[in-house]
């Protein structure tokens, strides 16, 4: 060191003091981002934050579509209340829990199928081909594809009389008669989920491509001079590493399923038996007027899904830490 | 043993592309058929009637409703991109108290069931005089547009390096001059990502298209398809929904070929969204 | 054209501090260069200086004005980045206009700026291209040309040559060299290559996490490090280090017992040291020479052939090795035993805390040091 102390009479502040303690280089920056967040943050209040704000409001009230503005506090009624020895509200509707098991086996179910067939897709799309380019928007086409054309196309080739998977089936011999897949409440949350997997395996095959992109590939060749079998390396070494990626996929995917609501609408017609939470919840706000019972149901869907976000989110943070890297 | 293995690879290749295309196809053979030829099934397509087509067209007001659809994805595609890209960079680029609970705000926005706004939103549409108007409808799109734009471009504006900002402010610039002069022209490639990204969501949008509209010339595609009748009740008429269907595919197609490699950039950049 | 003090200048980066109170004067028109390992907080102070990061405490001082809330642009610097950092969507010509015109110039005055610093830097035929269609040479010249049409009053340069090849790196040295005898404009450069801090300096400083080791000419740096970490800093390759312990003291005299056996007289100043203290016994590989009867004996373990000159290193056993370099050609293969002698007059011993003793010239005159910055800062 030199000259320490020599400049103590300077009158240098050694402890930080308010004004000196930030250029304005900084300053200015720090002034620039909240005016530059500004709009965006007020839209996403007003279109966001306040319906939801609204809507979680309207749960507690007996507020009815015809008339939005005239209604009345009515706490948790909609959700449960006792009445005449009877229970009444959301919660003691069986209909309501129909919905929530069927968009929790859809979910299950679609997301899982995705998660393998993506795999797979990912894995040939990882491999040099001629034409991989072109196979890679073939897959991309079905994400695309606005839901409710899907729907309406799987629609027509699911038709009971005149579609074609009836005919393919029938003339392969798997079936005996034709299948009226839709209108059979135990064959349309396959069909949806048919039509699911079909638009988004893409989504998920891409993100896991990119994932095994990032690969050092270096481990593949000292695994391959060491002879060890190619299943031994993608259980061993492929797996783990794209671990992180497969699960930010599979959560994207999950909470996007749980919200269905155009496929299984146009796919199954709206009907009772297989609507998913969020079309029943639009039944109840739109179609029966209820804006009260919709709205608790809506909220219950967004707590359900904030519960799932925060889960993983939590998870995700434990994860993190145990991660060396 | 190393034929078969190819032989085995080509054939799941064929497979998955068989699986992704046909249902496209037969929709295309389909439109070409129309009244009693639509009762049995046809895997080629044997003429080009193009009366479906017409019928479309003719039946319903389908070209406005694909220009509706044009209108409300490209404002929402551009009033996303111009309140994302500012956002994006005060995100991205300046540590600012709070930012990253805001960050996670806006992300957890982009997950909200749309559902669960649904009321509070019909009753905001309402009072601001919008319902059953294509403002309206961007309006409500931008919930779905604007969190994700934010999300994705401010990924992207953080990999922009740090020193070109840093010359910028050597040489005088200010924040604003930053954005505008030297990261708006070098973000273009992602704001084109991310903008395709946001009309895509916006032209399949359907819950509230549905919900804010009520007349048919009001509504975009994906309702005007949902709801398409045909002269009876009971008959559904699916040539003319596949004719639709086909017309309003084509362009998206078209954009997903061109532009693929930036698509699949902006979905692995913020994986976000399906 | 100006002076730069730092007075007790401090940064921390949440809880870590990286720079702990800095004081140094940089004259008017003095070339300056930072060195340190990495981490060592040289570029953080670059940067301090140059208002891209918050000064946590202290004061900065440019031209005799404090500027420790100035943005950038007002402290009257320019600065060339390590990656270039040029605006890729820019020709060379708005690259380097750039600022001019956020300082709202004159068209006219702009156009003869950048023709003229275009000139000088032999890339006015450059001047339309974009930078992905120049060499590194290229665009260095071009981030340079975009610091002088600033006209600055101090440059800042943040290890501008890492990224060039060796002949590109010798020669843009050079003409950094040159811009300083042309311009005379004060310079701050930050480096992790010694040579390019021994030929560009009038002083070096040599930092180590986040303190100033010593600041001095470059052949001051060499001859008399102040502690172990310049001396194990400076010079290439580095100093021989012996642990012995001090054997006598006598007026102007340390004597060493070398673990060898015998004992070495050093024509140091014994103020510090008594006998029996362990110290370090520093001697650079030119100080070593083969000789018939040397204080080490040992066993060439390696050669290294350079043409003009050769390294030869030498087990001089408990497994510790001597570095030596000789002119010419070697003349002992791998395996020969060679005795070593030590050239007294240029070793220098250093205290278990790690200064350096004083040699005896020094202890007459009070090494020359920068002047006190505190009459400039008040």
């Amino acid at each position: 060191m030199i000259m320490s102390g020599a400049v103590a009479g300077a009158g240098a502040p050694v402890q930080v003091t308010g004004r000196g303690r930030r250029s304005s280089l900084t300053r200015s920056r720090i002034r620039a981002a909240w005016l530059f967040i500004a709009p965006s943050l007020i839209v996403v209040a007003l279109i966001a934050g306040w319906p939801l704000a609204r809507t979680i409001w309207f749960s507690f009230t007996d507020a009815s579509l015809d008339a939005l503005g005239d209604y009345a506090f009515i706490g948790l009624e909609n959700y449960l209340a006792h009445d005449d020895g009877g229970w009444f509200g959301i919660l003691a509707e069986p209909d309501w829990w129909h919905s929530v098991w069927n968009t929790l086996w859809f979910t299950a179910v679609s997301v899982s199928l995705e998660t393998v067939l993506g795999m797979v897709v990912a894995l040939i799309l990882n491999a040099a081909f001629p034409g991989r380019g072109l196979m890679r928007a073939i897959i991309l086409i079905p994400w695309a594809i606005p839901t409710i054309v899907s729907a309406k196309m799987w629609n027509w080739m699911l038709h009971d009389q005149f579609g074609v998977i009836n005919d393919l089936l029938l003339r392969l011999g798997l079936i005996a008669a034709p299948v009226p897949w839709t209108a059979n409440a135990d064959t349309a949350l396959w069909a949806a989920v048919m039509v699911d997997v079909w638009k988004h395996t893409s989504f998920m095959a891409l993100l896991i491509l990119a994932a095994l992109q990032m690969l050092p590939q270096d481990i593949y060749e000292a695994a391959k001079v060491d002879g060890v079998s190619p299943v031994r390396v993608f259980v061993r070494v492929t797996l783990p590493l794209i671990k992180p990626a497969l699960l930010v996929a599979v959560i994207f995917r999950s909470l996007d399923a749980l919200r269905v609501f155009d496929l299984i609408y146009v796919l199954t017609s709206n009907a009772k038996e297989t609507a998913s939470m969020s079309v029943y919840a639009r039944q109840q706000l739109v179609d029966f007027q209820e804006v009260g019972l919709g709205s608790a149901a809506a909220t219950l869907i967004f707590l359900i899904i904030a519960l799932v976000v925060v889960i993983t989110l939590a998870a995700g943070r434990v994860r993190l830490g145990e991660d060396p890297r | 043993m190393k034929r078969l293995a190819r032989a085995g690879f080509w054939l799941l290749v064929i497979a998955i592309a068989l699986f992704a295309l046909f249902p496209f196809y037969y929709a295309v053979v389909s439109s070409f058929r129309s009244g009693s030829d639509l009762f049995t099934i046809a895997y080629r397509p044997e003429r080009f009637d193009l009366s479906n087509y017409v019928a479309v067209f003719e039946r319903q007001p389908f070209g406005r409703n694909i220009l509706n659809s044009v209108l409300v994805s490209g404002s929402v595609v551009a009033l996303s991109l111009g309140l994302g890209i500012t956002a994006a960079y005060a995100f991205g680029r300046i540590a600012f108290r709070g930012r990253s609970l805001l960050l996670m705000t806006i992300l957890a926005v982009s997950m909200f069931p749309q559902v669960a706004v649904l009321a509070g939103m019909f009753e905001l549409i309402r009072a601001f005089g919008l319902y059953n108007t294509l403002p309206g409808l961007i309006l409500a799109n931008l919930m779905l547009t604007l969190p994700f734009t934010v999300w994705v471009l401010t990924t992207f504006m953080r990999e922009l390096p740090k020193e070109i900002e840093e010359a910028a402010f050597v040489d005088g610039a200010t924040p604003w001059i930053v954005v505008r002069r030297v990261f708006l022209p070098l973000m273009a490639p992602a704001a084109v990502t991310t903008g395709l990204l946001a009309f895509i969501v916006s032209w399949n949008e359907f819950l509230f298209a549905l919900t804010f509209t009520l007349t048919n010339e009001r509504r975009t595609v994906p309702p005007a398809i949902a709801l398409m009748s045909g002269s009876t009740a009971y008959e559904l008429p699916w040539g003319t929904i596949m004719a639709g269907s086909v017309v309003v595919t084509i362009p998206i197609i078209a954009l997903v070929l061109v532009f693929q490699r930036k698509i699949v950039a902006g979905l692995t950049a913020g994986a976000v969204k399906g | 054209m100006a002076d730069v003090v730092l007075a007790n200048l401090q940064k921390s980066f949440g809880r870590v501090k990286v720079v702990h109170g800095v004081d140094l004067h940089i004259g008017d028109g003095e070339f300056v260069v930072f060195v340190g390992p990495s981490g060592c907080g040289k570029s953080t102070l670059l940067r301090l200086i140059a208002g891209l990061e918050d000064i946590t405490a202290g004061d900065l001082f440019i031209g005799g004005e404090r500027v420790n809330d100035r943005v950038p642009a007002k402290r009257g610097i320019a600065m060339v980045f390590q990656s270039y950092a040029l605006y890729p969507h820019m020709s060379v010509y708005d690259n380097m206009a750039f600022g001019l015109e956020l300082a709202k110039s004159s068209k006219s005055e702009i156009d003869t700026k950048v023709r003229e610093a275009a000139r000088l830097l032999q890339i006015d035929a450059l001047l339309d291209r974009k930078p992905r269609q120049l060499s590194g040479g290229q665009r260095q010249r071009v981030a340079i040309g975009r610091a002088i049409v600033r006209d600055p009053k101090v440059f800042l340069f943040d290890e501008p040559l890492s990224n060039l090849d060796a002949a590109l790196r010798v020669q843009t040295r050079i003409e950094i060299a040159k811009l300083h005898t042309d311009t005379r404009a004060t310079m701050i450069y930050v480096t992790h290559d010694q040579v390019e801090a021994m030929t560009l300096a009038d002083r070096i400083v040599v930092l180590n996490a986040g303190r100033i080791e010593q600041v001095g000419t470059p052949l001051e740096l060499y001859h008399r490090p102040a502690n172990l970490f310049v001396a194990g800093f400076i010079g290439s390759p580095q100093m021989n280090f012996i642990p012995c312990p001090v054997a006598g003291v006598g007026p102007d005299e340390v004597t060493v017992s070398l673990p060898s056996g015998g004992t070495l007289a050093l024509p140091l100043s014994p103020e510090g040291v008594r006998p029996g203290d362990p110290v370090t016994l520093g001697v650079r590989p030119d100080h070593v020479r083969v000789s018939g009867q040397g204080s080490f004996t040992g066993r060439v373990e390696l050669v290294e052939e350079l043409g003009e000159n050769h390294l030869l290193y030498v087990d001089v056993g408990q497994g510790r090795r001597l570095t030596l370099r000789e002119p010419g050609d070697a003349r002992h293969a791998v395996g020969a035993t060679v005795s070593l002698e030590l050239d007294r007059e240029s070793c220098h011993l250093f205290t278990q805390s790690g200064e350096a003793l004083r040699s005896r010239a020094d202890s007459a005159s009070p090494a020359p040091s920068s002047p006190d910055p505190a009459s400039r800062a008040a």
